[in-house]
């Protein structure tokens, strides 16, 4: 492991409202560029946080995250907001797309943040939706896709500012199995181009698929 | 994909909502071009009125309100309180002419319609009337019409008329002059005093001076002969600005509490907006929208809604203005509107202010639900399911 894109250093992150959760502590973990990793553990153990730290998406209690070797936690929230909109793409478990626009206009909102022209934003959305099987549902509306067809919008949009990781927390979390494939499938083809893939999940397909698997279990990084 | 763009989808996606805070915006905005309107119409006429009033100075009795002072303008009845004799001691002062005013109220077709008792031959020539039709007589048993009040009741010379259960024939009509002049029936003064059993009084005296630059001493020649109190038309004027102001911002303050109430309405269309919206944000933060942008996105949401509501609020402001400026003009306050014509259907000036408060209040009503918005954090947004 001689060239980790992401580096994390005795992550911590205690919820302190009302009563004292430890959702996770002291994670050291380290994350090859190019590789296809999996997160996988119990409910409730702290793989979302750890998923969310990771993106810039949320501020550690404790230690420190590094991407290739920026240090997060010393970045200002603006910078971190450019970080996710370039660097980083989310996939979650529901809820991703925005429900008044169509498929090709979600995946332009990630575009139109990082401030790119109208006439790039269509061409390259439409190129993306393509990549992932949906050039014939550009114009439909969320609530007119299916639930597989939604995480693959939420891919493209993932995808469109080129960004190094993608963070997927449970993709397939909602999915039948013959979906799961489908979405399978585009995430190898992903990783196939270069870019890092961490996965959440409890699916032992996708778990297959990575090369390699740490487990999170009461906040604390399980060695198998 | 643009900001507005998706600002503009955010806003239409609950069509009700949308609606009903439109529709807020727009009453409150009316309300404030119908003032507005209204009142610019209202000075302009003033002044007219002033000007046409062609006097110098005005007699009034002591103690006069300031609006019996305007009724002076307007033709409204008035408590008759000058007596005849003090009419002679100023009509005998060397430089200046007196014109005696009477003013009464009576009634055509159950309409309340002016009645002034003049001077006739005086006052003719002070106001350099011209007759329009049949000729220029009144006595105790003639009166003549401006011609508004022909046009309005359709009245002709050699009509007749009942003032106070005594028939009038109607010598002539004026020609029309453009103020309030024409809106009034003109009897002689001693018939009037008879007529309304007022004793020997008038309501008020107008002056003209032969020598302007003289006219502080008129005005204490005059108080010297007689108990009265002179006022410069000037003055009246400004007196008469002055409460036509008055009660312009007792109006604004109806506008006021209208446009409160879109404000607050704005602000919890833009919190529930919020509130419905959350996990949108921690989606658009985690696409990498800065806090900055998400609070922008907001504010141009409740700004768009003051520029709808706005648009509509004009339109209907003025539309409302011109067809009820002829029924405000039958309130004493606002008589001066008896023409629709001092009523402007539009105005670019009113309309760009009007749109620009619509916009700024319904922008300061978004500020602060657009700092919640931006607070929330990502991660709960995204978590809550
Ligand atoms: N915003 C929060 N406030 C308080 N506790 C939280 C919050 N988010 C997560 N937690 C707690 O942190 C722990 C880890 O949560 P999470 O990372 O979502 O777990 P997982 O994704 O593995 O199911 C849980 O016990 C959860 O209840
Ligand atoms: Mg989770």
């Amino acid at each position: 492991m001689n060239n980790p894109i992401i580096r994390t250093e005795k992550l911590s992150k205690i919820y302190d409202s009302g009563f004292r959760t430890v959702a996770l502590q002291d994670v050291d973990l380290q994350i090859p560029k190019g590789s296809l990793s999996c997160i996988m553990g119990p409910s409730g153990h702290g793989k979302s946080t750890l998923l969310h730290l990771i993106g810039g998406l949320d501020r550690p209690t404790s230690g420190k995250v590094f991407l290739d070797d920026m240090e997060l936690t010393s970045v200002d929230g603006n910078r971190l907001a450019e970080i996710r909109s370039r660097k980083i793409g989310f996939v979650f478990q529901f809820f991703n797309l925005l429900p008044v626009l169509t498929a090709l206009e979600n995946v332009q909102v990630a575009m139109m943040l990082a401030g790119i022209g109208k006439k790039e934003q269509e061409e390259r959305a439409t190129e993306l939706l393509n990549l992932v099987g949906l050039e014939d549902k550009l114009q439909s509306k969320p609530n007119q896709l299916s639930g597989g067809q939604r995480q693959r919008v939420a891919i493209a949009r993932a995808l469109a500012n080129d960004p190094e990781i993608l963070l997927m927390d449970e993709p397939s979390g909602n999915l039948d199995s013959r979906s799961e494939e489908e979405l399978l499938e585009q995430i190898a083809k992903v990783n196939g181009q270069g870019k890092t893939v961490v996965i959440v999940t409890h699916s032992e397909t996708v778990a297959a698929m990575a090369k390699e698997t740490f487990c999170i279990r009461d906040g604390e990084l399980a060695v198998d | 994909m643009n900001h507005f763009k998706l600002t503009w989808k955010n806003i239409v996606r609950r069509k009700s909502r949308f609606f009903f805070t439109i529709s807020a915006i727009a009453v409150g905005i009316a309300s404030l071009v119908t003032l507005l309107s209204l009142g610019s119409g209202l000075e302009t006429e003033i002044r007219k009125q002033a000007d046409v009033l062609g006097a110098n100075l005005v007699v009034t009795p002591r103690g006069w309100c300031a609006y019996e002072q305007i009724s002076v303008l307007t033709g409204e009845t008035l408590p008759e309180a000058i007596p005849n004799a003090d009419v002679k001691k100023i009509a005998a002062l060397e430089g200046l002419t007196a014109f005696p005013y009477l003013t009464q109220r009576t009634a055509l077709k159950n309409q309340p319609v002016p009645l002034l008792g003049i001077l006739p031959a005086e006052m003719k020539q002070f106001k350099g009337w011209q007759v329009g039709q049949g000729r220029y007589l009144l006595d105790d048993a003639n009166v003549v019409i401006g011609s508004g009040i022909a046009r309005q009741f359709e009245l002709k010379s050699g009509d007749q008329l009942t003032v106070r259960g005594q028939e009038f024939s109607i010598s002539g009509v004026l020609q029309e002059v453009g103020n309030s002049d024409d809106l009034a029936i003109y009897m002689e003064l001693a018939t009037v005093q008879q007529l309304y059993a007022v004793g020997d009084k008038v309501s008020f005296i107008a002056v003209k001076v032969d020598d302007i630059t003289r006219i502080d001493q008129y005005i204490l020649d005059i108080q010297n002969v007689a108990n009265v109190a002179v006022t410069s038309d000037k003055q009246l004027l400004k007196s008469v600005l002055a409460i036509v102001g008055s009660v312009g911002s007792a109006l604004q303050l109806i506008a006021a509490v209208a446009i409160l109430a879109a404000f607050f309405g704005i602000v919890n269309t833009m919190m529930t907006a919020i509130y419905e919206r959350r996990r949108e944000i921690g989606i658009l933060q985690a696409i990498g929208s800065k806090k900055r942008t998400i609070f922008s996105l907001f504010l141009y949401e409740s700004a768009f809604y003051g520029l709808l509501g706005g648009i509509v609020g004009v339109v209907v402001g003025f539309v409302f203005s011109y067809f009820a400026a002829p029924y405000i003009g039958q309130n004493e306050f606002t008589a001066f509107l008896g023409s629709e014509q001092s009523v402007q259907l539009f105005s670019a000036g009113i309309t760009l202010k009007a749109l620009l408060f619509s916009i700024l209040v319904s922008a300061l009503a978004g500020v602060y639900p657009a700092r919640q918005a931006c607070k929330l954090s990502p991660v709960e947004a995204i978590s809550y399911e």
